[in-house]
């Protein structure tokens, strides 16, 4: 059922998880914190490369479909009380329907075109949000004091790396199956999928609707966790900037190279922050992920394999001596 | 003389030996330091002029021999960028990484409401020197044991806006006989409630008619539709309300020549570097702006806060702070009087407490000049009717003897002057038209 | 009323061509997005700033000198981010704008985030009746106008000209015709960088400078590309005006703040129903 080398990714993966689950117990609840944001970043990367890692339709409007999550639950709970287990539910669907309106300019146009009306979607948002209903969305300054699913810093970690592994593991999965192939030959070229007998529309619809699903449940979880909301801070060139330079820099199509991105700069930018307090501290941040992601552009996935083939072939050469 | 890193641990060890040997008042040094954080920018004007009257003051503080027993403060600082999410993650990294005591901060409207549920969760003392959003204070009123430890030291935008139309009132309508403006506000929710405010009030109380509205985009690059819309409109003046990229309808104002005078709030015009900013062409913009203002005349202990901060920070961009800085000078003094008072920080309920009834009154020639104190729970302001939990103690009731004001009008001149032009008691100059209006 | 709109739109109309012109000859020749471009904007219009309104050298050394660093910087990008990339699309619109937002991170170690006004390069307003405009927007305007002339008369009269052209429409071709694409493209990387610090020149002494001012001309950039199809100068003029006179339709009929949202609007719906644009064709 899936693809050749998944049982020694698998191993990774069990290694990934029991070392994440033990953080809490010997780092600080500040490094806790840290981690907690890197994992929304990742659930985040997660949903863009499901949509865009391998199916050559580059999104630059996930933060619109996150945001569309995370206003629907911002919105019911703070102005109906409604509990959080209805909330989110209901977000998630509201995103996937959302999630729709990018799939119609798909069936005509892709790649950079895609991505611009993607685009223009998010910013379109940006304007409406403010504009349109201002005393229900909060206008500019947005909603506070948002419930909460769960409080302190070890149980929105475990709450919130739960989510991201089983979603990462899954959409790995995912990618290892037939499926999963006929979605990475979307990228490389559709007419001949559509040759073999495959509907790629349906197959389109199909990769757009999880994307949108992961983004909404994702955008809903970090708006409680975050416990506000504000436009500025969702339908922003910055944050679509950490979740595509997560993806790429991570390398994309592979679902954990997004992972390893979202780490790496969340990470990298609260590190340096003893350091580095000012606006220097952006200046070092963009300068080495630029340069990191000029020198691989195929993604620290790509440089990771690199390193072990490199020492299990040195490996073998010392056995076969 | 420089010391070598070999010698300075010489010396410490040196210290210690003697210091082991000594007890009672030298046990004072060794004490934990009181963490202060600063959360908010760290570049910009607004942020720049929080932490700077903060370390004035804390250097004050420890150079007098620290506080509570003696015990020294320290300063830490974390930076939003001005990002909602920045702020978030900056709030964590002080309260979980460097323990603060207490928090100042410098930040803006959408950034504290973004911090706002992490400053519950932790009962972190926090004190804000710059956002005046009135929603902050409601939350404080309608949910007082959630939000008890916060604390707003510049008066919030309700209070801002009524004393604003007592100008309307005096100035625009009766002096200067205006009847009628086109009122244009950006679409941020800052302009939208004021532009709310001020519409509900100016002609009911001044007298003074909206023959238009405008709403803009905050990201507006050409005002000249905007402006010509004003114009052909035939009403006396403009009221602008803008918070965002302030200088750029300032500007162009001028660039423009626009044939009616302006007023209202414009944000950028509460710097002294909104001159230079504008390249010079600030001039005709008056602007309301919470105290104490650029052009404003200062009581002795502001003046020589104003020589302390000219003298340490010189030419370094702003050159004067803006109010958020005295507000942060003076909130440093309140947090740590009421900390005196109440043993500490904690208990938190002792020290807030306290902070309640913290009094800093500030004269000016035998006048009561600026207050820094706060609305208790269940106090009534007399004009607006209702509640301002921990907001500070502003003024907007006649005869105006009971506190700062909580704001003032300033005018920027042709000649690149300011001065303080209403209300009466403050005031330095006079409204002006400017020379290309007929 | 009408002249209200007519006026201003036309002349907003103009400066929103000059912005997107180099944005649209990256486009057409290498058929990549330069997500960097608004950092070229930005560059030229600080520039100019400390050249003219901080060192004083006076208006038209610092237009020259902001454009030279324009131009300057253009290659530099080719050369140390494009070259090395290779025509892979994705990774050239993910690395030019990780570079637009390292370009904001040092414009505010260098500047501070404040935002400033700037002298307008030609003072003074004409009045037509009750409606005002700058000479500093008629001035951009008619240099828009004379810019995208000449780039005409360049792109079709001359042999470097014809050689862009080639490359455009099919760069194997342009190869076995002994033209070097790698050579092109760096003139065109060098044009598009003085090209949008002139526009940023405009814009800032128009509006402000601040560090994210990038962002508001790269989606105009973007717009008129979309709006007018890749690889027509015509068509981005025509797009450009197209805009202009929306935005100022929107502000002034409207609501003046639906001006961001109707630029929107229009961006998706040509993309929806004519993705190659009201103009579009395959070459320059």
């Amino acid at each position: 059922m899936f693809a050749k080398g998944t049982n020694k990714g698998f191993l990774g993966w069990m290694i990934f998880g029991i070392a994440m689950l033990a953080l809490p117990l010997f780092a600080s609840s500040a490094t806790v914190r840290i981690f907690v944001f890197a994992n929304y970043i990742a659930i985040f990367a997660i949903s863009w490369d499901v949509l865009s890692g391998r199916t050559g339709y580059i999104s630059f409007g996930h933060p619109f479909l996150i945001g569309i999550g995370g206003y629907t639950t911002a919105l019911l709970t703070h102005h109906l009380d409604m509990p959080l287990y209805i909330t989110i539910p209901a977000a998630v669907l509201v995103t996937m329907i959302a999630g729709t309106l990018f799939f119609l300019p798909a069936l005509r146009i892709r790649g950079t075109y895609f991505a611009l009306v993607t685009l223009a979607f998010m910013e379109l948002m940006y304007g409406l949000v403010q504009v349109v209903a201002p005393d229900i969305t909060g206008g500019t300054r947005g909603l506070t004091g948002l419930p909460s699913i769960v409080t302190g810093a070890v149980s929105n970690y475990y709450l919130s790396f739960g989510v991201m592994f089983t979603l990462g593991l899954a959409m790995w999965l995912l990618i290892r199956t037939r499926l999963g192939t006929a979605l990475g030959s979307i990228g490389m070229n559709e007419e001949a999928v559509r040759a073999c007998g495959l509907n790629t529309t349906k197959l389109k619809l199909f990769a757009f609707t999880l994307s949108a699903m992961i983004a909404g449940l994702g955008g809903a979880m970090y708006i409680h966790y975050l416990g506000s909301i504000a436009p500025r801070g969702l339908f922003d060139v910055s944050f679509l900037f950490t979740i595509l330079v997560a993806c790429l820099l991570g390398g994309a199509g592979t679902i954990t190279g997004p992972i390893m991105g979202a780490f790496f700069l969340t990470l990298l930018l609260e590190f340096l922050r003893p350091y580095i307090p000012g606006s220097e501290r952006y200046l070092i941040y963009g300068v080495a992920t630029l340069v990191l992601y000029v020198l691989q552009p195929r993604g620290i996935h790509r440089l990771i394999q690199i390193t072990v083939n490199w020492f299990v072939e040195g490996f073998m050469r010392r056995k076969s001596t | 003389m420089k010391i070598s890193k070999s010698s300075k641990l010489l010396l410490a060890v040196a210290a210690m030996l003697l210091g082991s040997g000594m007890s009672g008042s030298s046990i004072a040094q060794d004490k934990d330091p009181i963490v202060v954080g600063y959360i908010g920018s760290f570049a910009s004007d607004t942020g720049l002029s929080t932490i700077r009257g903060a370390e004035i003051a804390i250097d004050e503080l420890n150079a007098a021999g620290g506080v509570l027993d003696g015990r020294m403060i320290k300063f830490v600082k974390a930076d939003t960028r001005e990002d909602v999410a920045e702020g978030i993650k900056a709030y964590e990294y002080l309260v979980e990484s460097e323990n603060v005591d207490f928090i100042i901060s410098g930040s803006i409207d959408d950034v504290s409401l973004g911090w706002l549920p992490r400053m519950a969760e932790y009962k972190t003392p926090t004190l804000d020197t710059w956002t005046s959003y009135v929603g902050i204070i409601d939350l404080v009123v309608n949910e007082y044991d959630k939000y008890k430890m916060y604390f707003m030291n510049i008066a919030c935008d309700e209070a801002l806006a009524t004393l604003y139309i007592d100008f309307g009132k005096d100035v625009l309508a009766k002096e200067m006989g205006y009847t009628s403006t086109v009122l244009m506000y950006e679409d941020t929710a800052f302009g939208v409630s004021i532009a709310g405010l001020v519409e509900g009030l100016l002609a009911p109380e001044a007298g003074i008619k909206i023959s238009e509205k405008i709403i803009y985009d905050a990201n507006t690059v050409d005002f000249a539709p905007l402006f010509n819309k004003a114009v052909s409109s035939g009403a006396d003046f403009i009221y602008l309300v803008s918070s965002v990229r302030s200088q750029v309808p300032a500007s162009q104002y001028v660039k423009l020549q626009v044939p009616i005078p302006m007023t209202g709030v414009n944000v950028a015009a509460f710097g002294q570097d909104f001159w230079n900013d504008t390249g010079g062409l600030g001039a005709g913009t008056s602007t309301l702006s919470p105290v104490p203002s650029v052009g404003m005349a200062l009581d002795d202990r502001s003046a020589e806060f104003i020589t302390n901060y000219k003298a340490r920070y010189g030419s370094e961009r702003p050159i004067y702070p803006h109010f958020n800085g005295f507000n942060a000078y003076y909130g440093i003094y309140t947090a740590f009087a009421a900390a005196e008072r109440a043993g500490g920080f904690a208990p938190l309920d002792d020290w807030i407490r306290e902070m309640e009834n913290e009094d800093l009154k500030l004269y000016k020639d035998g006048e009561l000049w600026f207050r820094y104190a706060f609305w208790k729970r269940g106090e009534i302001e007399p004009r607006t009717q209702r509640e301002y939990t921990h907001n500070v103690k502003f003024d907007i009731t006649p005869p105006f003897d009971d506190g700062s004001p909580a704001m003032v009008v300033v005018q920027w001149y042709e000649d690149g002057s300011s001065a303080v032009i209403y209300p009466p008691k403050f005031a330095t100059g006079k409204f002006q038209e400017p020379s290309w209006v007929k | 009323m009408l002249i209200q709109i007519l006026l201003p739109g036309l002349l907003l109309s103009g400066l929103y061509a000059l912005i997107a012109i180099g944005f649209t000859m990256i486009f057409s020749v290498g058929r990549v997005l330069n997500l960097g471009y608004g950092a070229f904007i930005m560059f030229g219009g600080y520039i100019y700033y400390q050249s003219a309104q901080i060192l004083g050298l006076g208006k038209v050394p610092s237009f020259v000198i902001a454009t030279a660093a324009g131009v300057l910087l253009g290659l530099i990008v080719y050369v140390i981010l494009i070259r090395k990339l290779k025509g892979d699309a994705i990774a050239i619109e993910i690395s030019t704008l990780i570079f637009a937002i390292v370009t904001q991170a040092a414009i505010i170690v260098v500047f501070s985030p404040s935002p400033k006004s700037m002298w307008p390069l030609i003072p003074g307003v004409l009045r037509v009746g009750d409606v005002i405009v700058t000479y500093n927007l008629v001035v951009a305007a008619v240099t828009s106008w004379v810019v995208l002339a000449a780039l005409f008369l360049f792109i079709g009269k001359t042999h470097i000209g014809r050689a862009i052209r080639a490359v455009s429409m099919d760069p194997k071709g342009a190869v076995i015709s002994g033209i070097d694409p790698d050579r092109i493209n760096l003139i065109i990387w060098g044009l598009s960088g003085g090209l949008g610090a002139m526009a940023g020149i405009f814009l800032a002494t128009y509006t402000q400078l601040a560090p994210a001012m990038w962002v508001a001309p790269l989606i105009i950039a973007v717009a008129v590309v979309i709006v007018g199809g890749i690889g027509s100068i015509l068509g981005g003029l025509v797009a450009a005006h197209v805009i202009g006179m929306l935005e100022t339709i929107t502000t002034t009929l409207i609501a003046a703040e639906l001006r961001g949202v109707a630029t929107m609007l229009l961006i998706i719906l040509v993309l929806i129903i004519a993705p190659k644009g009201l103009f579009g064709k395959a070459e320059l």
